[in-house]
């Protein structure tokens, strides 16, 4: 159950719906007692909205934006994460995996005709994992991470 | 006539790279996130450090913020959250706001006032000698509600309370305030208000 103060403070802060705000205000107008409690409680409403704010220091803004110079610039999601740079570094893998396993299958004595399905089980990956192969993976890859660092930076440079 | 920018296309220049308007945002804000900060800290030094800390923290998750709800309470929320870590950190006591400690330095407070020969019964000077004195929760609520013109929605996301909660404790904060000034004020209250 609302005490009146209660039922008042929802009257003046609006949330009472007209049946109830008419309840109200028919109170107000009949009882005395009820409209000077009322008119109090709206004073006070009136001298709360007008509690003053406080005023931080004259340097405020500028510390805040001394302290902000020192921060990497912000930068919206959708701008963070580009998805055709993650499609296409995951298209790179895709490919790559299809190549190899295309190759395998190629090197693999695979007979249709009795499916007499003969893998190259004694597939040597030591034979293919050549310094030369590791060298030319590695290489893509920073190709890849030297085309995405230079996407980021020439859209921060068109940004300015 | 110059149109006065909103704070969502300026934040979209911040994140176009325009950091220096960063500042016009700061300068809008300011005062209310002082205010708040210092309904937690009691000081001016650590209410400016919660402030400087919120508007930083903001900046650098300006990216993150979701441009469908209003900047205010977003950046307010930041507010209550950087000065509750900043109370826990100074391992403030909070909840000691009605101690006698505080009222002998309010009384202190108040006769040197006096001394001074400043008698004069200011009504703002007065709510906010007794809005300090409240628990930071009923302060926050009360400077969310009418000075921040927060709806209680609003103040509930912020707090991660039910609105309904919020008008409940609305409904306290304003009733403890009417006695702090009560108290401060004797009977002058009425003719005060």
């Amino acid at each position: 159950m609302k005490t009146i103060e209660e039922q008042l403070w929802d009257y003046i802060d609006g949330n009472l719906s007209s049946s109830e705000a008419k309840i109200i205000e028919d109170k107000i107008n009949s009882d005395a007692d009820f409209k000077l409690q009322y008119e109090a409680l709206l004073n006070l409403d009136l001298a709360f909205s007008k509690i003053e704010l406080d005023e931080p220091s004259m340097s405020f803004n500028r510390n805040v934006m001394e302290s902000v110079a020192l921060e990497a610039a912000p930068v919206a999601m959708k701008t963070k994460v580009n998805t055709s740079i993650i499609y296409g570094i995951g298209g790179f893998f895709i490919v790559s995996l299809m190549a190899l396993f295309g190759y395998v299958l190629f090197n693999a004595d695979i007979k249709f005709s009795d499916f007499d399905l003969k893998l190259n089980t004694d597939f040597n990956l030591d034979k293919y994992m050549t310094p030369t192969m590791l060298y030319g993976f590695l290489f893509t890859d920073l190709v890849l991470g030297l085309v995405f660092i230079d996407y980021l930076l020439r859209k921060k440079i068109a940004h300015k | 006539m110059e149109q006065k920018l909103t704070d969502l296309m300026l934040i979209q220049n911040v994140l176009n790279g325009d950091s220096a308007q960063y500042a016009l945002l700061v300068k809008r804000h300011q005062r209310f996130v002082f205010t708040l900060a210092l309904r937690f800290a009691k000081n001016r030094e650590d209410a400016e450090e919660i402030a400087q800390d919120c508007f930083i923290k903001a900046y650098k998750a300006l990216g993150t913020f979701k441009q469908t709800a209003k900047f205010s309470t977003w950046l307010y929320t930041i507010t209550y959250t950087t000065a509750m870590t900043f109370l826990r950190k100074k391992r403030l006591n909070t909840s000691s706001i009605n101690d006698e400690e505080t009222f002998i330095q309010l009384e202190n407070h108040t006769s040197s006032f006096n001394a001074d020969g400043y008698e004069r019964r200011d009504s703002h000077r007065y709510l906010n000698q007794a809005i300090q004195l409240l628990m930071p929760d009923d302060a926050i609520i009360i400077t969310m509600f009418y000075q921040g013109e927060q709806s209680l929605e609003e103040i509930g996301k912020m707090l991660n309370v039910e609105p309904n909660t919020i008008k409940v404790k609305l409904h306290r904060a304003r009733h403890r305030l009417k006695e702090k000034l009560q108290d401060l004020l004797q009977d002058e209250v009425k003719e005060l208000l």
